[in-house]
């Protein structure tokens, strides 16, 4: 039977080229769309390169007080994460970075922006950065503030240029000589908390912000390891309860906010509660979904209407014959669902070189966009869901096409 | 004529009901497109407000060890003196971190006369003006003698002017910052900075002169340099802040390069819609154009009749443009009412002058399109011969 349909829905399509070509291009361009954006998505929240122990990791990216009429928001300070995170019983390590900040060096009368970030020793051990030579610096180099530093590629390829190994070299960079013990591979730009060029100790910071700045806010970011994912939740609990019991800075202000949270939400966290970073994010993504696939589907509706009502003769004799609507509803939506998945296979290709004309542009640093099997499904899922949206409609008005009239159009 | 063609596609309202809302999403999305476009372009014509070329920003921390805010200012004197000094240096100045094209922003209400207005806090010292080539339009700049005045002397911009002061003449007014007792003195009017880019609204801006605590907090140094400075001579210079500042961190960066990347990220939104857009539209004439051929197609038998009563092939053609504009005309009504609320409503806080030529362009936009789509199936209608017409039926 269904090979049957889709013997027939062939046939139909390529009777009346102009129109299948319309339904093509609609859903092929519109998966395209779609397609990109997941893409994207999928890349800045989804990539877990270098924390590849999402499931058991909660991440602090901000810490704000408010008061009546005044808000202040920011990243937490490196004492508040050291001081009052530590004192959780739960985390069984707890990885601390300052957000990246820009520098130059010249090199040969060359400039080089550099963006340079401090870490932990804890940090390389929660994160799993690819080295690509050398090693992390250690719990030691951190205490003696020594001058080490872990470089990336990119940034190995223009201070060094394509030579062999530079571990055991130097790179200045804010006019101080670092010794490079690791080469790590690039993390783009759009996972904020963990990019950089140059990771140094923190203890080498040059305003020592780490003992002088004792105020909650400061410009660091925060993971916290639980020993299994279950104990995700209760890191979470441990954590809210200890910022409730923290005391504002200043009297202006009368509540402290901050939250331990999985990785996508402390990465759109915007410091305010009342309008969550997720909330706004998904509002704005699914208002965007909406309007590309709106017009589309209402575009291809309009089209299989008046295709369904070509065939009247068609569906006259199928009926004149016994056939029921619900038979006939389920042979359009088949033949539908075809043509949608026909435009999803040439929105798929299209997609892939879209995706390569974006990563070639290089907008964003080191943002490789590739297709993978969860957008891949997305892409099916909402071909699908056009299918049907785009085929139920006129399939039920064509359905309710009476016999003697289909017959008499002829 | 008209009454007429109302006539029959209110006869076939059920089958013209989904074309029209067709029409009418289509529009609405043209609104929003053309809504962006004329706000950029309304911005994009207007002045920068300062120059940005051979205009070097330096960031560093200040890690000056003393309380003592003599010491501090001399140290930061000093600096000055030194850049200042260097061949290829213009005039240095020093102001807080919120320079044009980086996302630091620092905001608060300021108030005349019940007036509110929202507005940008700049701090800068005296040589500012010169540095960045900002324009004076009434009073004049901060000099030496404003640290010794009584009330906090202060220049704005002309945006904030027209909100708070409309025609009024600012200079010599008394405005607050919610505290009435401490007024701030307007000394001057200046041309608003585009701070966010070309693309981007001068916000209403209020300066504030450096007082003598302000190297406490202070974070960054504007360069202008001659239009020879070259990497050579910013690495000497780097050097010697660097050398100078030794704890601190410094970066050097050119507004030339920092107005480039301000301006990719208001297009990058640009560019994505324009190209959603672009798809959206050739979607939509390629399915009004297959409807219409069709529903032309079926028709044959009526169009013949009136050809063999004596329709001419034009005046055949010209109906079914006009249908389709009739058509069109419905759904941009709908379509309109749900526009005009966006001015009416001051939804985006956007002049309803942008809205009302978006609005007026969008219109002449899908008459345009519709007429497009719809000329060939008319012309193709025309071109039928009564007789064969006829015949078929």
């Amino acid at each position: 039977m269904l090979k049957n349909y889709f013997k027939i829905a062939i046939a139909v399509l390529k009777r009346r080229k102009f129109f299948t070509f319309i339904s093509l291009f609609g859903i092929s361009f519109t998966l395209t769309i779609l397609l990109v954006l997941t893409a994207f998505i999928d890349k800045v929240v989804g990539d877990n390169y270098p924390d590849k122990k999402r499931d058991r990791s909660l991440y602090v990216s901000r810490i704000s007080q408010s008061g009546k009429n005044t808000m202040q928001s920011g990243p937490p300070s490196f004492y508040f994460l050291d001081h009052y995170a530590r004192t959780l019983k739960t985390p069984v390590s707890i990885g601390i970075s300052s957000g990246f900040n820009g520098t130059n060096t010249y090199v040969n009368n060359k400039k080089i922006a550099v963006n340079y970030k401090y870490t932990n020793a804890e940090y390389w051990e929660i994160l799993e950065y690819d080295f690509v030579e050398g090693k992390p610096f250690g719990k030691k180099e951190v205490d003696n503030a020594d001058k080490v530093a872990v470089i990336s590629t990119d940034m190995k390829k223009e201070y060094f240029g394509d030579g062999g190994s530079v571990v055991g070299q130097y790179i200045e960079a804010d006019n101080v000589k670092y010794r490079v013990i690791g080469v790590v591979k690039n993390v783009p730009i759009t996972s904020y908390m963990l990019y950089s060029d140059i990771y140094l100790p923190y203890t080498v910071a040059k305003d020592q912000g780490y003992k002088n700045n004792k105020s909650y806010g400061g410009g660091y970011f925060g993971i916290l390891l639980a020993r299994s994912s279950g104990d995700l939740d209760k890191m979470h609990d441990e954590y809210e309860a200890m910022i409730k019991r923290l005391k504002p800075e200043d009297k202006m202000f009368t509540t402290v906010n901050s939250h331990a949270d999985t990785y996508i939400k402390a990465y759109v966290d915007t410091g305010d509660d009342k309008h969550s970073g997720t909330f706004i994010a998904i509002t704005a993504i699914s208002i965007f979904a909406v309007i590309v696939m709106l017009l589309p589907t209402l575009n291809l509706v309009n089209i299989n209407i008046t295709r369904i009502m070509e065939r009247s003769s068609e569906i006259g004799v199928r009926k004149a014959f016994g056939a029921s609507s619900m038979t006939l509803v389920y042979q359009f939506i088949v033949e539908n669902i075809i043509l949608t998945l026909l435009g999803g296979l040439i929105g798929i290709v299209l997609s892939f070189i879209a995706l390569q004309v974006i990563n070639s542009a290089h907008l964003i640093a080191n943002l490789e966009l590739t297709i993978n099997f969860t957008v891949l499904f997305i892409g099916l899922l909402v071909c699908l869901l056009f299918g049907l949206l785009s085929g139920v409609y006129p399939a039920w008005r064509m359905s309710k096409l009476n016999v003697v009239n289909a017959l008499k159009a002829q | 004529m008209f009454k007429h063609l109302f006539k029959l596609i209110w006869n076939k309202k059920k089958q013209n009901f989904l074309l029209m809302s067709e029409m009418l999403v289509s529009f609405l999305v043209i609104f929003a497109v053309f809504t962006l476009f004329v706000y950029y372009y309304n911005n994009y014509k207007k002045p920068i407000g300062f120059d940005y070329n051979d205009l070097w920003a330096v960031s560093y921390n200040n890690t000056y060890k003393t309380t003592n805010t003599d010491s501090l200012n001399t140290f930061y004197e000093n600096l000055r003196a030194t850049i200042k000094s260097m061949p290829l240096v213009k005039e240095a100045s020093f102001c807080s971190d919120n320079i044009p094209f980086s996302n630091n922003q620092w905001t608060g209400d300021v108030h005349y006369k019940g007036g509110t207005s929202n507005a940008d806090h700049y701090t800068a010292d005296d040589n500012y003006k010169n540095t960045m080539n900002i324009q004076v339009l009434h009073g004049r700049w901060f000099e030496k003698a404003d640290g010794m005045a009584k009330t906090t002397p202060v220049i704005i911009n002309n945006s904030l002017k027209d909100k708070l002061f409309g025609s009024e003449e600012a200079v010599g007014k008394l405005m607050d910052e919610g505290d009435a007792k401490n007024s701030l003195r307007v000394i001057g009017v200046v041309q608003g900075v585009k701070a966010g880019g070309d693309y981007a609204l001068a916000r209403p801006a209020i300066y504030k002169r450096v007082d003598t605590g302000s190297f406490h907090w202070l974070g960054k140094i504007m360069i202008r340099v001659t239009p020879g400075a070259d990497a050579a001579f910013e690495s000497k210079l780097y050097k010697t802040m660097a050398s100078y500042m030794k704890d601190s961190n410094v970066e050097i960066e050119h507004m030339a390069n920092k107005r480039k990347s301000a301006n990719l990220w208001s297009l990058i939104p640009m560019i994505v819609t324009s190209i959603v857009a672009c798809f959206l539209i050739i979607n939509v004439a390629m399915g009004l154009f297959g409807v219409l051929w069709y529903n032309i197609n079926k028709r044959r038998g009526e169009i013949g009749l009136r050809r063999a009563i004596g329709a001419t092939a034009k005046s055949v053609s010209s109906q079914l443009v006009s249908e389709a504009l009739v058509l069109t005309t419905f759904s941009l009504i709908i379509g309109t009412f749900f526009a005009i609320q966006f001015p009416l409503l001051n939804v985006f806080n956007l002049e309803a002058g942008i809205y009302i030529v978006a609005l007026i362009l969008s219109i002449i936009f899908i008459y345009l399109l519709v007429t497009v789509c719809a000329l060939y199936p008319g012309k193709q209608a025309a071109a039928i011969y009564p007789a064969v017409a006829l015949h078929e039926e």
